[in-house]
C-alpha cells in the first residue's frame, strides 16, 4: 500500500533531461542580458534581449563581428565562459525548462543530447591526443548510449553525406584533418546523439564555397529529417538566404530586427539592414567587408550605454535617438527596433 | 610502430656517436689535467712514510697498470678497452676493474635519484593541477608561492639544510654510508631499514629540490590547457567531468615528460655535490675521489657514464613524447 502510494506521488516529477521531448522544441529567450568583466567594469555583450525559436525552423542570426552573436548561442546553453556571466533574462528551452537555471549534472546531460553545439573554433574541437572515434566513444559514454556500435555506424553516415570517408575520420586523430574535415567532425559531433536542438556557431567558415553549400544542404536535410529546431550563426548574408526559415540581425548586443528571412532581405526596414544589404551588391558576402556601410561596429566599450546603438553610423538619426533606445516594435512577423520604423512600416521621411 | 623503432634506431645510433666523442674529449682534458698522477701517488707514498725509492718503485708498479706509449697510443687502448666494456684498471682500489666499481657506485645513485624524483613528480603534478584549478583561491596561491620559493632553492643548499636539520638539530637521520656495517646485507629488515635511513636525505634532497618545479611546470600547463578550445568544446558536448578532466590531464603532463626524463639525465650530474654533503658513496662521490686521487680510468669511466645517463634520458624523453603524442608520431613522418 505504502509503496504504491509512493510510486503514484513519484509518477508526475519524471527526471528532467530523460523526459525532454524528442521533436523540436521551442525556445525563447526573455530579456536575457550577459555582461563580460572588463577593467572598466562588468560591460554587457548582449542587453535585453528577446528572441523566439520556434519549433522546427532554422532561424539565422547575423551581425558583424562583435555584436554578441557567439555571446547569445553560449547562453543558450548557459555556457558563457568567465569573465562573463548571465546577468538577467531567461532561455525557456521547451522540455528542459529555463536553462539559465539549470547546473551541474543536468545542465551537462542537456548538453550534447538535448542541445547540439557547433563551436565557433570547430578547427580545434577535437582533443588532439585521441581519434575522432574514441572522442564519439567518450560523447556516448557521457551520455549513457548503450549501443556504441550504433553510435559509430551513425557517426559514419553523418561523415559520408558531408563528403567525408567516415571510417578514416574516425580513425584519425585532429592533426591528420584538414581545416574543413575538422569543421564537418563538429557537425557531426553536435548530430549524432539526435540532439533536437542544434546551435551552429559559424559552421561554414573554414570552408571554400561548394563545400559551404553542401554543409548547409546538409544541415537543412537533417534538419528537415529529424525535426529540429535549429540556429545558424553566420557573417555570410548568402548563408542565411540558403538555409534560414527567420532571420535575426543583432547590433551591438541587440537584436535590432527579425523576421521571415525573406521578407527581411526583401524590405529590410532597419537601417542597420538595409545598410548591410544595399553594401553587399550579391546576396553572397562577408558581412565585414561591407564597405558601403560607414564606420566601424562598437565594441563592448564604445557602446552607447543609452539611446541607440547603432546612431553613430546611422543616417536617419534624430534627436530622440540619442537618449531613448528605441523599443521592439511587432508589424506582423516583424520585429524592428528603430525610431524611425514607424508601426505601420514605412521608414520616416526621407532616405539620406 | 615501425616509425617508432625507426626513431629509436636513429637515436640510438646518434646516442653511439655522442658517446664517442664525449669519451675521447673526456680523454684529452683527464690526460691534460695538471697535477701528474704518477707525482701525486709518489707523494702520498712518502706521506704514508716510504721511503723515496720504495716509493719510487712502488709507483712504477702502479704505472704498469697504466696504458704505455703516447697518449695517441693510450687513446686507442681506451677505446678499443670501451667496446669490450673494458675500462682498465682502477687506481684507487688496485686489482678492481673499473666497470665493477662503477656499477657498484651507480646503483647507489640511481636509486636515490630515481625515488626522489619520481615521488616528487608525482607529488608535484597533483599540487600543480590542484593549485591550477584553484588558481584563484587562496590555497591554490600557497601552493603556486611556496612551489617558486623551493624551485628557487639551489639542490646543494637544501642539502646542506636538510642535512644540519637531521643529522644535528634533530639528529634523526643518520649520515654517511648506505647502511649501518651492523646489519649483513641482503633481504632482511634491518638491513633494509638501515638502507632506507641513509638514503632518505639524499631521497628527500632530490625530491624537494624539484619538487617547487613540478608544481609550477604542471600548473601552466594545466592553465594552457584549460584555455584550449578543445576543453571547452568537450563540455558544451555534455562530455562527463571525469572525462575533461582526463582530457585535460593527459594534454597538460605531455610537456612534462620531456623535463623529467631530462631532469634524470641532470640529476646525475647534481649528484656530485649532494653525494660529497652526505657522505653518500654513488657515483658522484667516487667521481670525486677518482679526481683528488687522478685515477684516471676511474675518472673517465664516470664522466662516460655521466654522459650515457643523459644521453639515454634524452631518448627516452624524446620516445615517450613520440609514443604518447601522435602528432610527433606522424608529423615526424611527413616531415622527412
Ligand atoms: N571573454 C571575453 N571577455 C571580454 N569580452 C568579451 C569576451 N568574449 C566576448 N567579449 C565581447 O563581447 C562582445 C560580443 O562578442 P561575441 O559574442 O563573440 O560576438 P560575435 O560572436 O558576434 O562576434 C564583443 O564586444 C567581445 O569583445
Ligand atoms: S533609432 Fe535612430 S539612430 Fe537608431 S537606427 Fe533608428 S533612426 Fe537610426
Ligand atoms: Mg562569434
Amino acid at each position: 500500500m505504502a509503496v504504491s502510494v509512493e510510486t503514484s506521488a513519484e509518477t508526475p516529477v519524471e527526471p528532467m533531461p530523460e523526459s525532454a521531448p524528442k521533436t523540436a522544441p521551442g525556445v525563447r529567450v526573455g530579456g536575457l542580458s550577459v555582461v563580460y568583466k572588463t577593467p572598466a567594469g562588468e560591460l554587457p555583450a548582449i542587453a535585453g534581449i528577446d528572441l523566439e525559436l520556434r519549433p522546427g525552423t532554422i532561424t539565422g542570426v547575423v551581425g558583424e563581428s562583435g555584436s554578441g552573436k557567439s555571446t547569445l548561442a553560449l547562453s543558450l546553453l548557459n555556457a558563457v565562459q568567465p569573465p562573463g556571466r548571465i546577468a538577467a533574462g531567461s532561455v525557456e528551452i521547451d522540455g528542459l525548462g529555463d536553462v539559465v537555471g539549470l547546473r551541474g549534472e543536468e545542465l551537462r546531460k542537456a548538453r550534447g543530447r538535448h542541445i547540439g553545439y557547433v563551436f565557433q573554433a570547430a578547427q580545434n574541437s577535437l582533443n588532439p591526443l585521441k581519434t575522432v572515434g574514441k572522442q564519439l566513444l567518450d560523447l556516448g559514454r557521457s551520455h549513457g548510449v548503450s549501443d556504441l556500435r550504433a553510435l559509430v555506424r551513425e557517426a559514419k553516415e553523418l561523415l559520408g553525406r558531408m563528403g567525408l570517408d567516415g571510417a578514416r575520420v574516425l580513425d584519425s586523430h585532429q592533426h591528420e584533418l584538414s581545416g574543413g574535415m575538422r569543421q564537418r567532425v563538429g557537425i557531426m559531433l553536435a548530430l549524432v546523439l539526435n540532439a533536437h536542438l542544434v546551435v551552429l556557431d559559424e559552421p561554414t567558415t573554414a570552408l571554400d564555397m561548394i563545400t559551404q553549400a553542401t554543409i548547409l544542404r546538409i544541415i537543412r536535410e537533417v534538419h528537415e529529417e529529424r525535426g529540429l529546431t535549429t540556429m545558424v550563426i553566420t557573417h555570410d548574408l548568402g548563408v542565411v538566404a540558403e538555409v534560414a526559415d527567420r532571420l535575426a540581425v543583432m547590433y551591438g548586443g541587440r537584436v535590432v530586427e527579425q523576421g521571415p528571412t525573406h521578407e527581411v532581405l526583401a524590405t529590410p526596414r532597419h537601417p542597420y539592414t538595409r545598410g548591410l544589404l544595399g553594401a553587399i551588391p550579391r546576396l553572397v558576402g562577408d558581412i565585414d567587408e561591407a564597405r558601403a556601410l560607414p564606420g566601424r561596429p562598437p565594441t563592448l566599450g564604445t557602446v552607447p550605454r543609452e539611446g541607440c546603438v547603432f546612431r553613430e553610423r546611422c543616417a536617419l538619426r534624430m534627436d530622440v535617438c540619442e537618449t531613448v533606445e528605441p523599443p521592439t516594435v511587432a508589424d506582423g512577423p516583424r520585429l524592428v527596433a528603430c525610431h524611425a520604423v514607424e508601426a505601420g512600416g514605412a521608414v520616416r521621411e526621407e532616405s539620406a | 610502430m615501425t616509425v617508432i623503432a625507426r626513431r629509436l634506431a636513429g637515436h640510438l645510433a646518434r646516442g653511439l656517436v655522442m658517446v664517442l666523442v664525449v669519451t675521447s674529449i673526456s680523454f684529452v682534458i683527464i690526460r691534460n689535467i695538471p697535477g701528474d698522477p704518477i707525482a701525486a701517488r709518489y707523494e702520498k707514498l712518502i706521506e704514508q712514510g716510504m721511503s723515496p725509492e720504495q716509493a719510487e718503485r712502488a709507483t712504477a708498479v702502479l704505472y704498469g697498470f697504466m696504458p704505455k706509449g703516447n697518449l695517441w697510443q693510450q687513446y686507442l687502448d681506451y677505446m678499443s678497452g670501451l667496446f669490450r666494456l673494458d675500462l682498465g684498471e682502477s687506481l684507487m682500489t688496485p686489482g678492481a676493474q673499473v666497470t665493477d666499481v662503477l656499477f657498484e657506485a651507480t646503483k647507489w645513485t640511481v636509486l636515490p635519484v630515481l625515488v626522489g624524483t619520481l615521488l616528487s613528480f608525482l607529488i608535484g603534478i597533483m599540487m600543480g593541477v590542484y593549485a591550477a584549478i584553484k588558481r584563484s583561491g587562496r590555497l591554490g596561491d600557497i601552493l603556486a608561492v611556496s612551489g617558486s620559493l623551493l624551485h628557487g632553492i639551489p639542490q646543494y643548499v637544501l642539502a646542506l639544510l636538510l642535512g644540519a636539520l637531521f643529522t644535528t638539530l634533530i639528529p634523526i637521520l643518520p649520515s654517511g654510508g648506505t647502511a649501518d656495517i651492523m646489519f649483513e646485507p641482503g633481504f632482511n629488515l634491518g638491513y633494509i631499514g638501515s638502507l632506507i635511513e641513509h638514503a632518505a636525505l639524499p631521497v628527500l634532497t632530490y625530491a624537494l629540490a624539484s619538487y617547487g618545479g613540478w608544481i609550477l611546470a604542471m600548473k601552466s600547463s594545466v592553465v594552457t590547457v584549460l584555455g584550449d578550445d578543445f576543453i571547452l568544446a568537450a563540455e558544451l558536448r555534455g562530455m562527463k567531468r571525469s572525462i575533461v578532466f582526463r582530457y585535460i590531464a593527459r594534454n597538460a603532463i605531455l610537456p612534462l615528460f620531456t623535463i623529467l626524463a631530462l631532469s634524470l639525465g641532470l640529476l646525475f650530474g647534481g649528484a656530485i655535490f649532494i653525494e660529497r654533503i652526505f657522505n653518500y658513496p654513488g657515483l658522484g662521490l667516487m667521481l670525486i675521489d677518482s679526481i683528488t686521487n687522478r685515477d684516471f680510468a676511474l675518472m673517465g669511466g664516470a664522466f662516460l657514464l655521466i654522459t650515457i645517463a643523459i644521453i639515454v634520458a634524452n631518448i627516452v624523453a624524446d620516445m615517450l613524447y613520440t609514443v604518447i603524442d601522435p602528432r610527433v608520431r606522424s608529423g615526424e613522418e611527413a616531415g622527412r
